[in-house]
């Protein structure tokens, strides 16, 4: 009789408390910063030397590339197979360029099996959305703008060495 | 005249897909009437041949796998791997890795007995201390997802090392985190185990002796709960373990109220390890001198850690290559789990949900 009391005691108590559930479609989830998503592709960094295809523990990388004019390699396929993929991070952790990381897009849903089969272009249109794009468009931005203001410093030096 | 008479016995299918065996675990039971006279675990359904697997991958790529052995407890699967491999190489690990890892390891084990206290009360027919259980393990969750990105599958350790340093401001939220469990633990303390009508479903069920447990080879929480002290961090401190101060449970009688307690008061041990931890932990770095491909010196290693559900080891055949001959994994849901026959006989069917549920299986281990 007395534990069922003090049962209800702290369900009394539990009433004036917050609500923990998130509303998942409306309410969206904040991810930390290592959280490891869908993955974005770049294929610009890309050079080619098949180390993540090498270190997939389920081989769902697949990817294929050529010298283009000036004898450097370009990628020419990449596609993720993400019936497979386990997202363990392994491929991002060995890629020498950055070309291949890991975003907040969790949302995976196909109607079909083969719908789960990821090209190029879809893994760069993920960069884009939900990847680091616009951090690195900020990022050259703002070296554009350093090299355009490094060269005016420069000019006022010296002009003042003149003087 | 009773022994003449012809009884019928009826076949109870009870899963695979069954609530309470959280997972798919089929368990055929023969009734007589209530009295259960024999019992069938039938496994494998969600066996993926991770052992198999193995023997084609490096042994960075095994790490992955064995996060889906133990689904509850992904830390201490990841440390039993990278504990075998890091022995059979006589690697140095740095002081902050180590520190590290028995953070979130026994963060882990508090997250894991907390599913076991939720989902045990739920199975009995208690529905909100399951709720609670899960409030606070989302807590956990959540920091292992901000230091390693994931809420389940964590892949957060390397032989070596680890893969991430904490955040900035992880460590403290791992401090401030402590007192708070704490204090959910004693709430939960006292809505569940001064509950007459808990007490009253669980005592004496499920009950074995300490030589009973010894001769089937439990390990963990089940061995303990009969009153043998066993705790492989105690016995066999690895790690550093050694520098911590806590206590090894054992409960007396050995039946499903022993064990449930168990696991609460161990919950308490586990935070004080965290907390010293967290106290003590030194700056520097987080991943030490590896060689860049690793290559197992051919032999046979083994070695074996407290895992939350008892002793998880990893056995290592190696024939000198960075991939490993044969691995196999010391799983102790799957050994804990045959002793269910022996405890079901002879009980009221009723009963059979309290014993499945106080053993504490997680079918990707039983499995494998």
């Amino acid at each position: 009789m007395f534990g069922f009391l003090k049962g209800m005691g702290i369900t009394i108590r539990q009433l004036p408390t917050k609500k923990v559930t998130l509303m998942y479609p409306n309410e969206r989830p904040q991810w930390p910063e290592r959280f490891r998503g869908v993955h974005e592709y770049i294929p610009e960094l890309c050079i080619v030397c098949y180390q993540c295809a090498r270190i997939c523990p389920t081989s769902c990388i697949s990817l294929s590339g050529a010298r283009d004019d000036n004898k450097k390699m370009r990628i020419e396929t990449y596609d993720i197979n993400f019936e497979i993929c386990i997202l363990c991070n392994l491929c991002t952790e060995v890629c020498p360029t950055n070309s291949i990381r890991m975003t907040s897009q969790f949302e995976l849903a196909e109607y079909t099996r083969d719908g789960l089969y990821k090209n190029m272009d879809w893994l760069y249109h993920n960069h884009v959305e939900h990847g680091s794009f616009r951090a690195m468009q900020a990022e050259k931005e703002r070296a554009a703008r350093e090299e355009l203001e490094m060269p005016v410093q420069q000019k006022s030096d010296d002009r003042g060495g003149d003087k | 005249m009773t022994s003449t008479l012809h009884k019928e016995e009826m076949i109870l299918n009870l899963g695979p897909q069954h609530p309470s065996t959280h997972g798919v675990f089929r368990l055929v039971v023969t009734l007589d009437g209530e009295q259960i006279v024999d019992a069938d675990p039938v496994i494998g359904y969600l066996h993926r041949g991770t052992e198999k697997l193995a023997e084609g991958l490096q042994y960075t790529q095994i790490i992955p796998y064995t996060d889906r052995m133990d689904y509850l407890a992904a830390m201490l699967n990841n440390y039993a791997l990278v504990h075998a491999v890091e022995y059979a190489l006589d690697l140095e690990i740095p002081d902050r890795a180590e520190y590290l890892r028995m953070i979130v390891m026994e963060l882990n084990r508090v997250a894991s007995h907390m599913v076991f206290i939720g989902t045990y009360l739920l199975d009995l027919g208690a529905m909100s201390p399951f709720l609670y259980a899960f409030i606070e393990r989302e807590n956990i969750v959540e920091l292992f997802n901000e230091i390693c990105g994931a809420r389940l599958t964590y892949n957060y350790m390397r032989i070596g090392g680890v893969k991430w340093d904490a955040t900035p401001d992880w460590i403290d939220k791992v401090r401030r985190l402590v007192p708070m469990l704490r204090e959910k633990v004693k709430m939960i303390d006292n809505l569940v185990s001064g509950n007459e009508i808990f007490l009253n479903r669980v005592r004496g069920i499920g009950k074995f002796t300490k030589e009973e447990a010894l001769n089937y080879s439990l390990s963990g929480v089940n061995l303990r709960s009969t009153g043998f002290r066993f705790d492989l961090r105690k016995v066999r401190p690895y790690g550093i373990y050694d520098r911590f101060d806590f206590d090894v449970i054992v409960g007396e009688n050995g039946d499903a109220l022993d064990r449930y307690t168990c696991r609460l008061r161990e919950i308490e041990q586990s935070l004080r390890i965290v907390e010293q931890a967290a106290s003590q932990i030194p700056e520097g770095p987080v991943m030490g001198k590896v060689p860049k491909m690793i290559r197992v010196p051919a032999g046979e290693y083994y070695a074996s850690i407290e895992g939350a559900r008892g002793e998880l080891g990893a056995y290592i055949v190696s024939d000198g290559k960075d991939k490993p001959y044969r691995l196999k994994f010391h799983r102790p849901s799957f050994v804990n789990l045959q002793i269910l026959r022996k405890l079901l006989i002879g009980q009221n069917v009723a009963n059979l949900i309290a014993i499945l549920g106080a053993v504490d299986i997680v079918l990707g281990e039983v499995d494998g």
